[in-house]
């Protein structure tokens, strides 16, 4: 957009200020007198909260007839400018723009009308124990809510545009004694170097700033909760929220982070661990036990003793689909109702269970297409994915299902071995601006925070994932001594 | 962008451990009682004291050279033709104790577990997933090691529940009967098994430790973990068999976890061999690994695509391997794997460091 410069003509400049904005229909002006003096005022009528203008501009103006407009309005966000063009990106930001008649000079004064829902509790990661707040789609409101929760100068709030045509507004937020400095430097050149029309938060800063495309497991974890963007960035880590998305990403995390909830703090050490123990005997469940049931059945029936062996083999008897396409069916099955119970309007959506999980589970059986025990892996394995705090996490474990049975069918137990080996090394191998993504969880260091949920007077330290400049977290343990 | 390059003394121990435990745990003591029959955990001992002794040699070496591997400082010693030769010689033998470990373990699993699979198939998968592994840095095998050891504790678990069951503890005695000169006779076997400790000769400038001693310490944890670890498996199998039937059972450890019935489970060695497969590949990758790392620096200007060295060699490995399926093969050549061994692990590095010492090359700057 070349530089136009303001005009002292008061007509002029609305013809130039409507070419700038192209015409657009909302794009109105009002004129009135006071005095001597005889003002334009420049508004977007979708932008503008009308009762601001009326009471704290045009008022005061129609009032104080010898004083300068900064000392007329009671408006807090006050600028003056001399350009055509920075006056259209006030108005489309929100801003009503006042000329004097024979001055080359606009007032921009903020006046933005904002709607936004009130604040609700978390949808989708909800907790027994610990705060109910949500983020919102308003920056403004989110980061209030964050700054309350942290309130040291310590914490650091960075805004990027992003987005050639949409200029989306993207708070960046770390604690500056805290973030390592490599990180966030590589992370603020990748930001800045996005070059794309308008950004969909957090789904396209996710895929655009993480190093190596192809991987089935999230880089970035997604929460709603400050309180779980608060420890995080308490870990130093860096959260990224956006204007428009009640969503917030938190990087660099490891795999483990995924298996965190925020609960697990507040329930006590003990069942905090026995719960996470239980999400990633889940995870494992989620991924390998159709595959474990398909090498089972096919394999190696010789490792389960007889008596089981004879149940496993009456549930079989009549069914003429070989395992493998048994539990593609019933997996595939089981995808079917919970997308579609996902898009369905609530009420409505009890019927899918009652379709779905009553009519064609029984079915299915009686008509012996698919075993019993295939329903009982098949819907526990769908329930373990449901344990995964994360979605992203779960959906990956969804995916993941497929090759393990298909691997499993062809060479067993070895097989299943293999696929977990290849898992493994590819999760080793991930890394998030050369901080490593995954690590063994079961050394002194990191068994505290990963496996288990160590006591706190135990997590003495910040977790070795975000590479913060300082490591201490507690000093005193006990109530000073 | 950070870029780690150093593995713990952690990792380092992980990864000792599970090269140098293998294949042969199924074995174990049938090639070490030949002469020494039930007095075979005594040479499974004196095997681990041998060890120990080789790894202060290369200790010794590494200090020399504390900032680079030895395939870099190699040329140093023994000057730039017979340095890139015997790089060369270090990455045909890694790449053979690969192949070897690969053939082996598929021998058992087609015999064992997987009876109907192709040869071609199982050498495949276990040469891929070896490969695949071993084209990351040291720092990721390090970190995937890690999680192996804990499917080894698996393992030695279901080894120790098993094992001590029925037997009889008079098949040890009388203790040291065979006299000194058999048991020492079978710590030769022995010592072959304890192989895997050669990786400190590339691994030791990338690993973090406060004090180079540490490295030490970490290094005769490992091997001391895994001489009570084949100590502890011998003496299992001697309690469980007299000596007569340790002369006939070639892969006892097997036969113990088979009579063994847990309640849910009918044949234990089955899922023993699935698992036990993780630890035999620790053993594949790390050494694919070290081969390519040696076959980098064959030239002296470094190659400096690791990961596409790493798959010719797994390549190599792989149409060599379709061989193996006839087992009078693999027992020739195992015969001559152990030899090559005692060169390249023991003599070879004793050369080296004897020929530092001569010509002062390294250290006390």
């Amino acid at each position: 957009m070349p530089v136009l410069k303001a005009h002292r003509s008061l007509d002029s400049n609305e013809l130039s200020l409507k070419q700038l904005l192209f015409h657009s229909s909302d794009f109105k002006f009002t004129d009135f007198m006071c005095g001597d003096r005889s003002y334009r005022l420049y508004y977007l009528t979708t932008m503008v909260e009308f009762n601001a203008v009326q009471e704290f501009i045009i008022g005061p103006l129609l009032r104080e007839t010898d004083v300068s407009v900064r000392q007329a309005v009671s408006i807090l966000d006050y600028s003056e400018t001399n350009l055509l063009t920075e006056a259209a990106e006030a108005l489309v930001q929100g801003k009503t723009v006042i000329q004097i008649s024979g001055e080359a000079k606009f007032y921009l004064l903020g006046t933005i009308l904002t709607k936004e829902r009130s604040l609700n509790i978390p949808v989708n990661e909800r907790v027994l124990r610990g705060s109910s707040q949500a983020l919102i789609e308003n920056l403004d409101t989110s980061l209030n809510l964050l700054r309350k929760k942290i309130s040291s100068p310590d914490l650091v709030i960075k805004s990027f545009q992003v987005g050639r045509r949409s200029n989306t507004k993207v708070a960046v937020l770390y604690m500056d004694s805290l973030v390592n400095k490599e990180v966030l430097k590589e992370f603020t050149r990748r930001i800045d170097s996005l070059d794309i029309d308008y950004i969909e938060f957090p789904g396209f800063v996710s895929e655009l700033v993480v190093d190596k495309k192809f991987s089935l497991f999230p880089r970035m974890l997604v929460t709603e909760r400050p309180d779980r963007i608060r420890s995080n960035l308490m870990d130093g880590k860096i959260a990224i929220l956006s204007e428009g998305s009640p969503d917030s990403l938190i990087l660099p995390v490891s795999f483990w982070a995924f298996f965190q909830s925020p609960d697990d703090y507040q329930i006590g050490w003990l069942f905090g661990s026995a719960i996470r123990i239980l999400r990633i005997i889940c995870f494992i469940l989620a991924i390998s036990l159709p595959g474990f049931y398909v090498a089972l059945v096919t394999f190696d029936p010789r490792i389960v003793p007889y008596e089981i062996v004879l149940t496993l083999q009456s549930s079989m008897q009549y069914i003429s689909l070989p395992p493998l396409l048994e539990a593609i069916l019933m997996l595939l099955i089981l995808e079917i109702v919970r997308e579609a119970t996902v898009r369905l309007p609530s009420p409505i959506g009890q019927t899918i269970g009652v379709v779905g999980g009553i009519v064609i589970g029984t079915v299915v059986v009686q008509s012996n297409l698919i075993s019993n025990m295939m329903v009982i892996v098949v819907a526990l394995t769908g329930v373990a994915s449901f344990i995964i705090p994360s979605y992203e996490m779960s959906n990956a474990a969804r995916i993941l299902t497929y090759p393990f049975i298909l691997v499993a069918y062809i060479l067993g137990l070895v097989g299943l071995e293999l696929c977990f080996l290849f898992v493994l090394t590819h999760l080793a191998r991930l890394n998030t601006m050369g901080i490593p993504y995954f690590y063994s969880g079961m050394t002194s260091n990191t068994i505290k925070d990963t496996v288990l949920r160590a006591p706190i007077k135990l997590l003495k330290k910040r977790p070795k994932e975000s590479m913060a400049q300082e490591n201490i977290r507690m000093k005193n343990p006990r109530w000073g001594r | 962008m950070i870029h780690l390059e150093k593995i713990s003394l952690n990792q380092l121990i992980c990864l000792v451990v599970l090269t140098q435990v293998g294949v042969g745990v199924l074995s174990i003591p049938y090639n070490e009682s030949y002469h020494s029959g039930f007095d075979s955990w005594i040479s499974m001992l004196t095997g681990g004291i041998f060890a120990q002794t080789v790894i202060l040699i290369i200790y010794q070496l590494g200090k020399r050279f504390e900032d680079r591997p030895l395939p870099q400082y190699i040329s140093s010693i023994t000057g730039k033709w017979v340095g890139a030769f015997l790089n060369f010689i270090f990455a045909a033998y890694f790449l053979e104790s690969s192949l070897m470990v690969v053939v082996s373990y598929s021998d058992v699993l087609s015999r064992w577990v997987l009876f109907e699979t192709p040869w071609s198939v199982l050498i495949f998968f276990s040469f891929a997933i070896a490969a695949y592994i071993a084209s990351s840095g040291l720092r990721t095998i390090g970190s995937i090691t890690q999680v192996i050891m804990v499917m080894f504790m698996v393992c030695l678990a279901i080894i120790t529940i098993s094992g001590i069951g029925k037997g009889d503890m008079r098949h040890f005695l009388p203790i040291g009967s065979h006299g000194p000169l058999s048991i020492l006779k079978d710590s030769f076997p022995a010592f072959w098994s304890y192989a895997g400790y050669e990786l400190l000769l590339f691994a030791f400038p990338f690993v973090q430790a406060q004090k180079k001693k540490d490295i030490f310490l970490a290094m005769s944890f490992a091997n001391g973990f895994t001489t009570f670890f084949y100590v502890f498996v011998s003496v299992i199998v001697t309690y469980n068999f007299s000596e007569y039937q340790l002369k006939s059972v070639t892969e006892p450890l097997v036969f113990i976890l088979r009579k063994f019935n847990w309640p849910i489970l009918q044949s234990v060695d089955i899922l023993f061999m699935t698992i036990w497969l993780s630890v035999t590949t620790v053993t594949v990758y790390v050494y694919l690994f070290l081969s390519a790392r040696y076959l980098a620096y064959v030239k002296f200007k470094p190659i400096t695509h690791h990961s596409f060295l790493v798959w010719m060699l797994a390549l190599i490995g792989f149409v060599v391997g379709l061989w193996g399926y006839d087992r009078q093969v693999l027992l020739q050549f195992s015969n001559y794997h152990n030899k090559a061994t005692i060169i390249v692990i023991t003599i070879l590095p004793t050369l080296l460091l004897l020929v530092a010492l001569a010509r002062g090359k390294g250290a006390e700057r």
